[in-house]
C-alpha cells in the first residue's frame, strides 16, 4: 500500500481557557489521497476549522497536544518553524471562509496574490505579477491585469474568494483547505466557487479538504466525506454511502433536517434538538446521546469507538455497530 | 491548463463605470488624502505650519535679508527699543532683535516638537506593535511598563530629567517623549489585537509569512492611519508642553532663543515693554492653534474609526 499524500493520526488539539481545558479536536484520524476531494461535516464548533488549522499549525493560541500530520510520510507536527513555513502556501495552501475580511485592506489585489511567490520563489516583482494576473485569469476574474491593480474592497466577495484561491495555487500546492469557502457568499456565487474548485481540483490535480457545514455542497463535490461532533469524528466513508445508509444518529440527524422540496407544504423542519454540548464538560458516553432519538443505556456510559461498518464506511455508534438500521422514529 | 473560458464569469452589478476598466484604483490613502483636501481650514492650518517650518528652516537666510541681525548679538545701547525701525518687533533688556529671535526660536521649537514626535511614535509604535502581536507574558510586561510611565507625574519627571541631563534640542525631546510613547504604545496595540483577529493575517500566515513580515508588512500599514492622527493631534501639546518646560527654565537655555524661554524675562518687563511678552505669545497661540486645526483635519480624514 502507498502512503496516502496526507495522513493524520490521532490529532489533539486543546485551547486552555478560564474555564478549563477546551478539547477543540479529540483524536482525529484521516487520511487524504493525491487529487481527492474530501468533505468534512458538522455543526458550528465541532472542531472542524480547529482540525484544519492544525494541519497547517495554525491553531494559536490552542495547542495540538498529541498525533502526527505526515505529509508524504513527514511529520509536520515535528519539524521547525522555518520548515513549516516553506510547507505553508508551498505544499498545503488554505482558503477562508469570510472573503470580506480575508485580504489585506492596504494593498492591491495583484500583489497579495503574488506574496507567496515573493515569499518562497524569490521571483522578481515584475515577473510574480505577470504570474498573479495569469492566475487572476484562470480563476475568472475579467480583465485580469487591471482588475490586479484594485484594492481588495473594489472586488465584490465572490471575485475576492476567487483572487484567494488564486492566491492559494501560486505555488502549485498539492493540498488545498478550503474552510468553509461559500458560507459568506450568496446562492449563484456559492455555485460559481464551488465550480472553481472542482476544476482546480481536476486540471491542478489538488487534492481538496472541504469544510462546510452545507451537506449539499459536500454530495456534490466530496468523493468521501467526514462528519465531526464535538472534536470528535463520528462518521466517515464514501459521500455516496454516508448519504445514503448514515450510520451515526448523528449524521441521520443531520440529513433529515435539510429542506426538501419534495416534502409537504408547511411540514415544519426536522431540527436537532438542542445544542451542541460544551467541549469543556462533555457529556459521558457518547457526546451526542443527550440529543439522540435512538440512545440505548450503554450510550451514556460507554464512549463508542470508530468501527468499520460497511465496506469502506466507519462509525462510532453502539447502536449500529449491532448492524442496526436507522429509521424514522 | 485551466480554460478560462470555461470558467463562469461574474456578473458585475450594473453601474456608469460598466466597461470602463480604466479608472484609477482609490486607495485607502488617495480617499484620505482627497477628504483632507476637501477641509478648507484644516489646509489653511496645514499651509500656515509649512510656512513657519520654512522659515525656520531658513533662519539665516531671514536674518540676513529681513532683519540685519544676530539672535544672540547684543546692542545695550537699543535695549527695550519699541517695534519700528531697525527693529522690527523690537529689542529686548540687552537690545536683542525680537524678530530674529523669534525666527530662530522656531527652529528650536519646531524642532524639538518634530524630534519628539518621532521619537515618541518610534518607541511607542515598536512596543505596541510587540505587545498586540505577541500578547501573552510580553503584552503583560511591556503594557506595565507603560503603565508606570503613565503614572508618573509628567512635571516633576521633567524637572528630574531636566536636572540630570542638561536640556538641549536632543535631551528635552527624549524628556518630552519619555511622557508621550506610553499613550501611543497603547494606542498601537489596541488597534493591533482587533486587526489581529481579521483573517487576512490568518491567511497570510498559511501563505507561509514570517512574523517580522506580518508585523511590519501588514499589521504596520493598517495602524499606519491612527498613527498619523495621533501624530498630528500631539504637536500642538508638545509645543505647549515644550514652552512650558523653557519658560520655567528646565527646557532650552539661553542665550538660544526659543519661544517660551523669550518669555521668561519678557513676564518682569510686562508694563513698560508689553511686546517682549505679546509677539512670543501670540506666536505660541498662532501655531498651537494651526496644529490642532491641523490635527482634527487630518483625524476626520484618516482616521479609519470615524467612518
Amino acid at each position: 500500500m502507498t502512503t496516502p499524500l496526507l495522513d493524520v493520526q490521532d490529532l489533539r488539539t486543546v485551547f486552555d481557557t478560564k474555564e478549563g481545558t477546551v478539547k477543540a479536536v479529540d483524536g482525529v484520524s484521516f487520511q487524504l489521497e493525491a487529487g481527492e476531494t474530501l468533505g468534512i461535516v458538522g455543526e458550528s464548533g465541532c472542531g472542524k476549522s480547529v482540525t484544519a488549522l492544525s494541519i497547517m499549525r495554525l491553531q494559536r493560541p490552542g495547542r495540538i497536544v498529541s498525533g502526527k500530520v505526515q505529509l508524504k510520510g513527514r511529520d509536520i507536527t515535528k519539524v521547525s518553524d522555518a520548515e513549516m513555513r516553506e510547507i505553508r502556501g508551498q505544499e498545503i495552501a488554505m482558503i477562508f471562509q469570510d472573503p470580506m475580511t480575508s485580504m489585506n485592506p492596504v494593498f492591491r489585489t495583484g500583489w497579495q496574490v503574488a506574496e507567496p511567490l515573493l515569499l518562497h520563489q524569490g521571483l522578481t516583482k515584475v515577473k510574480a505579477m505577470a504570474r498573479a494576473v495569469g492566475l487572476l485569469g484562470k480563476v475568472g476574474i475579467p480583465a485580469p491585469a487591471t482588475r490586479a491593480q484594485d484594492y481588495p474592497h473594489q472586488f465584490s466577495g465572490g471575485m475576492r474568494q476567487r483572487a484567494m484561491i488564486a492566491m492559494g495555487l501560486t505555488t502549485a500546492p498539492q493540498v488545498l483547505i478550503a474552510d468553509e469557502p461559500t458560507t459568506a457568499l450568496d446562492v449563484t456565487i456559492q455555485a460559481q466557487i464551488l465550480d472553481l474548485l472542482r476544476n482546480v481540483n481536476k486540471e491542478f490535480g489538488t487534492a481538496t479538504i472541504l469544510i462546510t457545514h452545507n451537506l449539499g455542497v459536500v454530495a456534490g463535490m466530496c468523493e468521501r466525506t467526514i462528519v465531526m461532533y464535538a472534536g470528535k469524528i463520528v462518521e466517515s466513508g464514501p459521500t455516496t454511502e454516508v448519504f445514503a445508509h448514515p450510520k451515526h444518529p448523528y449524521t441521520w440527524s443531520l440529513l433529515r433536517s435539510m429542506p426538501r422540496l419534495d416534502d409537504e407544504l408547511h411540514q415544519p423542519l426536522n431540527a436537532i434538538e438542542g445544542l451542541p454540548p460544551s467541549l469543556v464538560d462533555l457529556p459521558s458516553g457518547c457526546a451526542f446521546h443527550p440529543r439522540c432519538q435512538f440512545k440505548i443505556e450503554r450510550c451514556s456510559r460507554d464512549v463508542p469507538r470508530l468501527n468499520l461498518v460497511g465496506d469502506n464506511q466507519l462509525a462510532a455508534c453502539w447502536v449500529t455497530q449491532g448492524g442496526a438500521e436507522l429509521k424514522r422514529g | 491548463m485551466l480554460d478560462p473560458t470555461s470558467l463562469p464569469e461574474i456578473e458585475l452589478p450594473g453601474s456608469p463605470f460598466e466597461g470602463d476598466t480604466s479608472r484609477p484604483a482609490q486607495s485607502f490613502w488617495n480617499e484620505s488624502w482627497e477628504r483632507l483636501r476637501a477641509n478648507r481650514i484644516g489646509v489653511a492650518a496645514g499651509v500656515l505650519i509649512l510656512i513657519l517650518a520654512l522659515i525656520a528652516i531658513a533662519a539665516p537666510i531671514f536674518s540676513l535679508v529681513l532683519t540685519h541681525f544676530d539672535p544672540t548679538r547684543q546692542h545695550l545701547i537699543d535695549n527695550f527699543r519699541p517695534p519700528g525701525h531697525p527693529y522690527l518687533l523690537g529689542t529686548d533688556e540687552l537690545g536683542r532683535d525680537t524678530l530674529t529671535r523669534l525666527i530662530y526660536g522656531g527652529r528650536v521649537t519646531l524642532g524639538v516638537a518634530s524630534l519628539t514626535v518621532v521619537l515618541s511614535l518610534t518607541l511607542g509604535t515598536t512596543v505596541g506593535l510587540l505587545a498586540g502581536y505577541y500578547g501573552r507574558w510580553l503584552d503583560d510586561l511591556l503594557m506595565r511598563i507603560v503603565d508606570v510611565f503613565l503614572a508618573i507625574p509628567a512635571i516633576f519627571l521633567f524637572i528630574l530629567m531636566s536636572i540630570l541631563f542638561r536640556p538641549n534640542a536632543f535631551t528635552l525631546a527624549a524628556i518630552i517623549a519619555s511622557v508621550g510613547w506610553g499613550g501611543v504604545a497603547r494606542l498601537v496595540r489596541g488597534e493591533v489585537l482587533s486587526v489581529k483577529q481579521r483573517d487576512f493575517i490568518l491567511a497570510t500566515r498559511s501563505v507561509g509569512a514570517k512574523d517580522l513580515r506580518l508585523i511590519v508588512r501588514h499589521l504596520l500599514p493598517n495602524v499606519l492611519p491612527i498613527l498619523i492622527v495621533a501624530a498630528s493631534l500631539g504637536v500642538g501639546q508638545i509645543i505647549l508642553i515644550e514652552a512650558a518646560l523653557d519658560f520655567l527654565g528646565l527646557g532650552i537655555q539661553p542665550p538660544t532663543p526659543s519661544w517660551g524661554n523669550m518669555l521668561t524675562n519678557a513676564e518682569s518687563y510686562f508694563f513698560h515693554s508689553g511686546w517682549l511678552v505679546v509677539f512670543p505669545g501670540v506666536t505660541i497661540f498662532i501655531t498651537v492653534l494651526a496644529s490642532n486645526l491641523f490635527g482634527n483635519a487630518v483625524r476626520d480624514a484618516f482616521d479609519p474609526r470615524l467612518k
